[in-house]
């Protein structure tokens, strides 16, 4: 595989701190490993508007990623939806090739997930997709928002949902170590219950 | 005294302003076609029309503004535009409208291909 592009849709503001949890435990847990890795968040958004979607990118490569000014990932092969809604409304796998992972925090089953799916034209494209209701796993810190635009601040990586799906990644992708994942999120019971609960299927 | 109705887009005295300070689209549909931000709501607004007063209180909170006024003073929520802000629940004197998951309703959001 050349570079794997994984791209995280997050609701802005309420969501920012853990939609860059996901990027950034992913990129933390893949340079433990000595890969190459990307990670930037909201280049073409409006992130400081309460609800918007926002991505948030990683790229994890074995070799030296060269498309060092690609801020954005146009070819993500792995999709990870904080809110499921974003199925219905966007084309969550523009630009995407032909097996991707899709990864969504919602309480509901893959026949619903592939049913809001209906009107996206790059649907065939998904292979394996994951269902894993993170928001019920790691409730009440959603509410953080001051460590938003990149920023640490008081909070350490990986405290709400973010850790869950990031971990639910690294199990269901392989792009990197679950040990690795769990060492960097701060929030392991949560990361480990995500794990335990995720429901994978491949289409 | 300068007279702002010669200028070629002429500014609205103050009590000319339309109610709330809604300014009405350039478009003549009134709609702001490329911008679309249904798909934003994560939330959807529910009114319960048989307990709704018609005090028109969320008409004028909303941000957007996507209420939309009938002529007997029902109101109704413009799916396409509205993102979920929750203003109208919130401000609803007789709290007549719920918030229900986006992800319970089939349709009713415009399909995109980006966000922006």
């Amino acid at each position: 595989m050349a570079v794997n592009e994984i791209t995280t849709w997050a609701c802005g503001v309420l969501q920012d701190t853990n939609g860059r949890d996901v990027s950034k435990v992913l990129g933390a847990a893949a340079g433990k490993e000595g890969k190459d890795i990307w990670v930037i968040d909201n280049y073409a958004d409006l992130p400081d508007r309460v609800n918007v979607p926002v991505r948030k990118y990683c790229k994890i490569s074995d070799e030296p990623i060269k498309e060092k000014f690609l801020y954005e990932n146009h070819h993500p092969n792995i999709v990870v939806l904080m809110e499921d809604v974003y199925a219905k409304a966007y084309n969550i796998l523009k630009g995407a090739p032909k097996g991707v992972t899709l990864v969504v925090n919602t309480n509901k089953d893959f026949d619903f997930v592939l049913d809001m799916m209906a009107a996206n034209p790059d649907k065939g494209k998904i292979k394996k997709l994951a269902v894993v209701d993170a928001s019920s796993i790691a409730p009440g810190v959603d509410r953080d928002l001051m460590d938003i635009e990149g920023a640490e601040g008081g909070s350490q990586i990986g405290k709400g949902i973010g850790a869950c799906l990031a971990a639910v990644v690294a199990k269901v992708t392989g792009v990197v170590s679950l040990d690795n994942v769990m060492a960097v999120v701060a929030n392991k019971e949560a990361a480990k219950k995500a794990v335990d609960s995720v429901k994978v299927k491949e289409l | 005294m300068f007279d702002t109705k010669k200028l070629q887009v002429p500014i609205p005295a103050h009590l000319e302003i339309p109610e709330g300070g809604v300014v009405e689209s350039p478009k003549p549909d009134g709609e702001q076609d490329q911008f679309p931000s249904g798909g934003w709501r994560i939330l959807r607004s529910v009114i319960d029309q048989e307990r709704c007063t018609k005090c028109l209180t969320c008409w004028l909170a909303c941000p957007e503004p996507c209420i939309e006024l009938a002529e007997d003073r029902s109101v109704s929520i413009d799916l396409k535009y509205c993102k979920g802000c929750g203003c109208c629940a919130n401000v609803c004197p007789v709290q007549c409208i719920s918030r229900v998951p986006e992800s319970d309703f089939k349709g009713d959001v415009e399909f995109m291909d980006e966000p922006f």
